[in-house]
């Protein structure tokens, strides 16, 4: 299962999205965001669970990365506007 | 070796903020005073004649140079993203009530570590308060706190504070007979222009480069265990400490510590307010100077929230002297902290 990064506007966000994969059954942290990400928020969610955009698009997201090696790589964006 | 990669640039920054706070007291800033965001927003609010407190009084190039750094490095670094608009006003307030406990205990939690490494006792006081106020931000925080989201904004929106930056460094270069200066006290002892607005510019850039925030580092250990941000906290304080044991300058204890006082109970409880109202707004003064500059016009409302709280503790005789703090600052540091907790209740979102 591939490690994801998902980043939000606020940690309200990301106690959220946090719950929300928990009750997906992942074994979701939250932690510090990684410097090599930009987020308006410290806080992100590392968890494993495929991210599926209609289900998990939560107000406060920011982006979802997929964790490779000691890279990322975005797989989805929240637009705004 | 992993360690080194992971947390090698924020310890190095840390050690170089902590040099240059001490050579910048060398050039003749006040002593444990090489950088203290509260102490020179404060100073600028006297500068620019908000208050008229004679000893405070000087428009700080060093606060400049931060902005400036930070705008510089986020726009290298393709990290200058305008945004705004996340309970403004609050964010405000929270910054006036920051700056009340910071002048309660005379610093921000930046200089809180600078007189830790300069031997001063009563920091210790503010330091155990500092925690204590963070780890109830952080119970916000768990509670469901949310300011709500920022949105982006038009780029005019983020270049405001960076220009209202550099209208006061061509006041203070240009036309300084419009400002006031201090003729004794902290506000007319100074490093020379150049050197204050260049070591704001470095730390400035390494800190947006670094995320180095003083409330970060506490709150991601309570909250996560991690201590990245602890570890730049940490070397700030080491510098300090090995510079002034260099120069002879580290002088242990509780009385006559330069620009401090005795009072162990009304040193924490400045800093408990100064932590729970940085965890709200995300990050402590120096993190939200860094923040204005990298276009966030939320931090830009938080400062400007503690320049007005400069200005009114100055006023009203709120802020703290080398003699203690006064009848009316208890008062105010009270007031703040039932105004932050209120703040932070009625932003608790029932859906977490």
């Amino acid at each position: 299962m591939t490690t994801q990064i998902a980043t939000f506007h606020t940690h309200f966000g990301a106690i959220q999205f946090h719950k929300l994969c928990k009750s997906l059954g992942d074994t979701a942290v939250m932690m510090p965001v990684p410097r090599a990400l930009s987020a308006s928020c410290g806080t992100c969610v590392k968890f494993a669970v495929p991210f599926r955009p209609e289900a998990m698009t939560l107000e406060d997201l920011d982006s979802v990365y997929a964790v490779e090696g000691d890279g990322y790589r975005l797989l989805f964006r929240n637009e705004e506007e | 070796m992993v360690k080194w990669k992971d947390h090698g640039s924020i310890v190095l920054s840390g050690l170089i903020v902590g040099v240059a706070a001490i050579v910048l007291v060398l050039l003749g800033n006040p002593a444990n005073m090489g950088f203290c965001i509260a102490c020179f927003l404060r100073d600028i609010a006297g500068g620019v004649k908000l208050h008229t407190a004679p000893i405070v009084q000087y428009v700080r190039p060093e606060i400049i140079g931060l902005v400036l750094g930070a705008l510089i490095m986020a726009l290298a670094g393709k990290e200058f993203h305008v945004r705004g608009g996340s309970s403004p006003m609050a964010r405000f307030v929270l910054g006036f009530c920051v700056m009340v406990g910071a002048l309660m205990f005379l610093g921000c939690p930046l200089r809180m570590v600078i007189r830790l490494g300069g031997g001063d006792g009563n920091a210790l006081f503010g330091l155990v308060g500092f925690a204590l106020g963070i780890f109830v931000g952080t119970l916000f925080l768990r509670a469901g706190f949310t300011l709500k989201k920022s949105t982006p904004q038009p780029k005019v929106e983020g270049f405001l504070m960076p220009a209202v930056a550099v209208g006061l460094l061509l006041l203070l270069v240009g036309v300084p007979s419009l400002l006031a200066f201090s003729e004794s006290g902290p506000g007319s002892m100074r490093a020379p222009i150049a050197a204050a607005l260049i070591a704001g510019l470095v730390v400035g850039a390494l800190a947006q480069k670094t995320r180095l925030c003083m409330v970060g580092g506490i709150r991601d250990a309570l909250l996560f265990r991690d201590f990245h941000l602890l570890s730049g906290f940490v070397a700030i304080f080491v510098a300090v400490l090995v510079g002034n044991l260099i120069l002879g300058s580290f002088n242990p204890g509780f009385a006559g510590q330069p620009v401090a006082h005795t009072d162990g109970l009304w040193n924490l409880l400045g800093m408990v307010l100064v932590g729970i109202g940085s965890v709200l707004l995300g990050g402590c003064p120096l993190r939200q100077l860094i923040l204005a500059g990298s276009g966030n016009s939320d931090s830009s409302m938080a400062v400007l929230g503690m320049v007005v709280g400069a200005a009114f503790c100055h006023n009203f005789g709120l802020a703290s002297s080398a003699d203690g703090p006064t009848a009316y600052g208890k008062i105010a540091v009270i007031l703040g902290l039932v105004v932050v907790c209120a703040i932070g209740g009625l932003n608790l979102n029932k859906q977490k």
